[in-house]
């Protein structure tokens, strides 16, 4: 008969103590034959748990008692003392010790706060934006399901509805299986109209996510059809804002987007799912969206049916999204489904790296402050050199000395976690400060970041493993059984010293070392988010208000009404006291949204017809080019007479032109975009920076708006002075033309950039206090260990200038030093800074090179801050009175 | 003599050992607890109170035999001393006296 895993059973016989070894193996043993009959595999994965289980309940105890056995042993002759009694001894000791130097405590302990707080506050951000982002009950059984296509195994896609549905139906591991899709809705009430973020759900949303409205109720199954589905949940945001906390609004009416909606519930406090949603309504399609399988606009989850496993449910989808494939070869070929635990799913990819890259800058803060530390105590060691010499030659016992000094040192690390939090706290305030709600809305889990009981507990670790890492090299250095040597040398080490000295002069080289790259992508960041925000955008983005709005179809039906609605606002808005010119253009530069279309150049038929080039799409009134600032190169911009019945003109970026002909004049050509008419080319204007993330300098084509008249669409009003001030005049203008039309996103150009690329200058801010904190820590470095060698040498210097050297000679002497150590440092800096530079341009997007240049300044800035550091103490040396080192001897 | 109450847990493993009488090894002993009082027992869990109740002088133990079944290693066999039975006895009175009269109000 097979007996136990072997592994496991060695692993919990060396957990389980002596006295109960054998009863509880025998014990395991026979249980696990039983089982053997049953189940020879089932078995070993029952023996190897509770092995595991066993072992773990007893390795602690087993460990404790072992280590008091061992004590017991070692010191039973002279000393009749236990583990607890010596321990007592021995924290009374190290805080008086700590005690006797406070400053150098003090310094100690904010170093280290420094380190762990940026960490804990790096922590806290991935433990809030990464590990638990959303939450909800049991979030590990909340599922994500996209459409896949075979050929990009790994991209998200979203869910056309007939393949919703039928998934719905056929999948059984999967309970409350919902789909939603964006709904923004104007929202018209008792004050301004505004626009609010919706979504239509299904009515297995709310259960599938485990939240229930607080007050009112979710929406029922039949709900989900045309003609019953005008109800809304709205959010707990919304109702005390607009509704001012009313419980009655249960059941009255509300109008979106032009349409009655009866309030059936509110929503609990704070969930805004999905990206700061206010308001939800029944997701109902017609009979002609429900076997629609190839428009793909669904975002669709659901919750694992008690029992199943991801795994079940992945297997049972892939069978269903087979099936499907054969039915439906036309729609659905070669297209699959992925199903991802809802939190892998739901977190932006972009984020982690982020956070990886300073959890990783994080750290080494962290490892220059225990750097410094550690070079303190070596100094402090040195210090008590002599002490601890006497101690060991009158026997005590050497592990005893070091359990005393690391016992010192965990102490200085346990006094830093209370200004740990603080500092963490600080800076995570700061951040949740300064980010605007309409951005934080898009990263789940912003709010509640904070330093939580978690992070406490993971810092309180680091700051133990610290402890022990910068701890325990000075320890160990300065118990060094070299009894005969330390005492006989008097104060003035040398070997021993000397030693020491190799060390601390190669902790400051690895300081410098590491503070380079942090200092070099501190800088990247910076010049990569000023780049952003004040490089060539290609328009002018000063002196320009700009709002969005949204026609509702429902309030203007056909282009007429559309281009009267646009007419009558231009006229207003360029009437407003302040604006000397206003347009309108369907996507205004940098707000993340954009429009294009298929191109078809006359007399050039496309080489593939099922992929014809794409060109960026604006429909933009005459005033569009003077108002952005958009040059026009040749040619002409749009005039009042490019009117809907006039002949259809376009004007074409540079870069459409320099890209379809080269080496032409596509002046008079004609070219045709998606399925409209064919436009006569009246222009050129300069190129546009519409998003610096994925729309530089884009082939973009211009057409009248009046020839085009889109639903949604910005308005932008230059200003002669402040932009800003015409705000609410401009809003007035919108409102005296429709007083339901609300208008959002009211903001300046410049500022609509800034929020465009907030995530750049988060990255820059945050990487540039880490690095200028690195760059202090490793200055406070090398004047720690040139200040103790000064101190170390006095009595070499005192006789080098009784011998007749000059001033200079000895800051000559001192200096080199700094400089013989910022050197080494720098020139490892470099590669390590060549390495990570090359991430930072990854995640800046390629605005910002690793470049020589940064390089070489940044080095020099380190170096002349090492060199400051060290002159102090060399100007101290300088000073040194012969006399009185001589009088010493 | 002992004024101590024993914990519900200790009481109920001490009253598994008496039921079982010679057979009482950790084996048997938890699954009568599981038999008798529909409620699982975790092993660590049970080890931890025999130990504890061994320390206490309720139980006292030997080795039995080794076993082929077992991996040639003993069953280690337990028995309620006469401080056990007498911690057993003074916690069912108290628990008796507190019942008293009480029976109508709580049996459903």
């Amino acid at each position: 008969m097979p007996g136990p895993p072997r592994v496991a059973e060695r692993l919990l016989s060396a957990a389980l103590g002596p006295r109960w070894a054998e009863a509880i193996l025998g014990d395991l043993h026979e249980e696990h034959a039983r089982r053997v009959a049953t189940s020879r595999v089932a078995a070993s994965v029952w023996y190897s748990t509770q092995a595991l289980r066993l072992a773990s309940r007893y390795g602690v105890r087993t460990l404790w008692r072992g280590i008091r056995i061992e004590r017991s042993r070692q010191v039973s002759a002279p000393r009749g003392d236990s583990l607890m009694r010596t321990l007592g001894f021995d924290i009374k000791y190290a805080l008086r010790s700590n005690l006797q130097r406070p400053a150098l405590a003090a310094l100690i302990v904010l170093t280290l706060a420094l380190g762990l707080g940026a960490n804990a506050a790096v922590l806290a951000m991935v433990d809030a934006l990464v590990v638990r982002p959303f939450p909800f009950p049991d979030v590990d059984r909340i599922l994500l399901l996209s459409d896949s296509a075979r050929d990009s195994e790994y991209r998200r896609e979203q869910v056309a509805p007939a393949n919703f549905l039928d998934w719905k139906r056929q999948s059984d591991t999967i309970q409350h299986m919902a789909a939603f899709a964006w709904w923004d809705v104007n929202l018209v009430g008792r004050d301004e109209p505004e626009r609010v973020q919706g979504f239509r759900v299904s009515a297995d949303f709310f259960p599938a996510l485990g939240v229930q409205p607080v007050l009112g109720r979710g929406f029922a199954g039949e709900e989900e059809t045309i003609g019953r589905h005008r109800l809304a949940v709205i959010g707990h945001g919304l109702w005390l804002r607009r509704f001012a906390g009313d419980p009655a609004i249960v059941g009255r009416t509300i109008t979106l987007d032009a349409e009655p909606y009866e309030v059936v519930g509110i929503a609990p406090e704070g969930f805004d799912f999905p990206m700061g949603a206010e308001v939800w309504a029944p997701l109902a399609f017609d009979a002609k969206a429900a076997e629609q399988r190839t428009r793909r606009y669904l975002t669709v989850i659901g919750r694992l049916a008690p029992g199943a496993s991801l795994g079940e449910a992945q297997s049972q989808m892939a069978v269903i999204a087979e099936r499907l494939q054969q039915q439906y070869p036309a729609t659905n070929r070669d297209r699959g489904v992925r199903v991802y635990k809802f939190s892998d799913g739901m977190v932006d990819p972009g984020i982690t790296p982020i956070l990886a890259l300073w959890q990783a800058a994080a750290f080494f803060v962290l490892i220059i402050g225990c750097t410094n530390v550690m070079n303190l105590l070596l100094a402090r060691g040195a210090e008590r050199q002599r002490d601890i010499a006497v101690r060991l030659a009158m026997g005590a016992d050497r592990r005893r000395v070091v359990r005393e000094l690391l016992i010192e040192s965990a102490m200085l690390a346990l006094a830093a976690i209370p200004p740990t939090v603080l500092f963490a706290w600080i800076a995570l305030d700061a951040l949740k400060g300064t980010m605007p709600a309409s951005i934080a809305r898009f990263v789940p889990g912003w709010w509640s970041m904070q330093v939580d009981f978690r992070v406490l507990a993971v810092t309180a670790a680091i700051a133990l493993a610290a402890a022990l890492l910068f701890g325990i090299v000075p320890a160990l250095q300065c118990t060094r059984p070299r009894l005969a040597d330390t005492l006989k040398e008097g104060a003035r080490g040398a070997s021993a010293g000397r030693a020491r000295q190799r060390i601390r002069r190669a902790l400051v080289v690895a300081e410098i070392t590491l503070a380079l790259p942090l200092l070099v992508a501190s800088a990247m960041g910076a010049i990569g988010a000023h780049r952003f925000l004040y490089g060539d955008q290609g328009y002018d983005p000063d002196r320009v208000l700009a709002m969005e709005m949204v026609l509702p179809t429902a309030a203007y039906e056909d282009d007429q009404a559309r281009r009267n609605f646009v007419t009558r606002v231009l006229d207003r808005a360029a009437a407003v006291p302040g604006a000397d010119a206003a347009a309108v253009i369907n996507m205004l530069p940098a707000r993340g949204n954009n429009s294009s279309r298929t191109l078809e150049i006359e007399g050039r038929p496309n080489a593939d017809p099922a992929f014809p080039p794409n060109v960026d799409f604006r429909s933009a009134t005459p005033g569009v080019f003077p108002v952005l600032g958009i040059p026009v190169h040749r040619g002409r911009g749009f005039t009042a007479a490019d009117r809907e019945d006039a002949q259809p003109v376009a004007v074409i970026s540079q870069s459409l032109a320099e890209r379809y002909w080269p080496n032409e004049d596509p002046l008079g050509r004609r070219m045709k975009l998606g399925t409209g008419p064919w436009l006569t080319i009246v222009g050129i204007c300069g190129n546009v920076v519409h998003d610096w993330f994925d729309r530089r300098n884009y082939p973009t084509a211009y057409v009248p708006y009046a020839q085009s008249p889109t639903g949604n669409f910005g308005l932008a009003v230059r200003a002669s002075g402040d932009p800003a001030a015409l705000s609410s005049a401009a809003r007035a203008a919108v409102r005296a033309v429709d007083p339901n039309q609300p208008v959002y996103d009211v903001m300046t150009l410049r500022a609509a950039l800034r929020e465009r690329t907030l995530g750049l200058q988060y990255i820059a801010a945050v990487m540039g206090v880490l690095g200028a904190l690195a760059l202090v820590l490793a200055a406070g470095g090398v004047y720690g260990v040139m200040a103790y060698m000064v101190a170390q040498r006095a009595h070499e210097i005192g006789v080098r200038i009784a011998l007749g050297a000059t001033r200079a000679d000895v800051v000559r002497l001192t200096v080199s030093h700094t400089v013989r150590l910022s050197a080494i440092g720098v020139v490892l800096g470099i590669t390590l800074s060549v390495l990570l530079g090359r991430v930072i341009e990854w995640g800046l997007l390629g605005t910002a090179a690793v470049d020589a240049r940064i390089i070489a300044a940044l080095g020099a800035v380190l170096s002349l801050s090492a060199l400051a550091a060290g002159y102090i103490p060399a100007r101290r040396a300088a000073s040194i009175d012969p006399i009185c080192t001589l009088r010493g001897e | 003599m002992t004024t101590l109450y024993l914990g519900e847990f200790e009481q109920v493993v001490l009253l598994a050992v008496l039921r079982l009488g010679d057979a009482a090894y950790a084996i048997p002993v938890r699954e009568e607890i599981e038999v008798r009082t529909g409620r699982s027992v975790a092993r660590g869990a049970l080890y931890t109170a025999l130990e504890r109740l061994e320390s206490k002088r309720y139980l006292r133990s030997r080795m039995g035999e080794p076993l082929a079944e077992r991996g040639g290693r003993p069953r280690r066999y337990f028995t309620v001393t006469a401080t056990g039975l007498a911690a057993l006895r003074s916690s069912r009175r108290a628990l008796l006296q507190l019942w008293g009269g009480l029976e109508g109000l709580l049996e459903s």
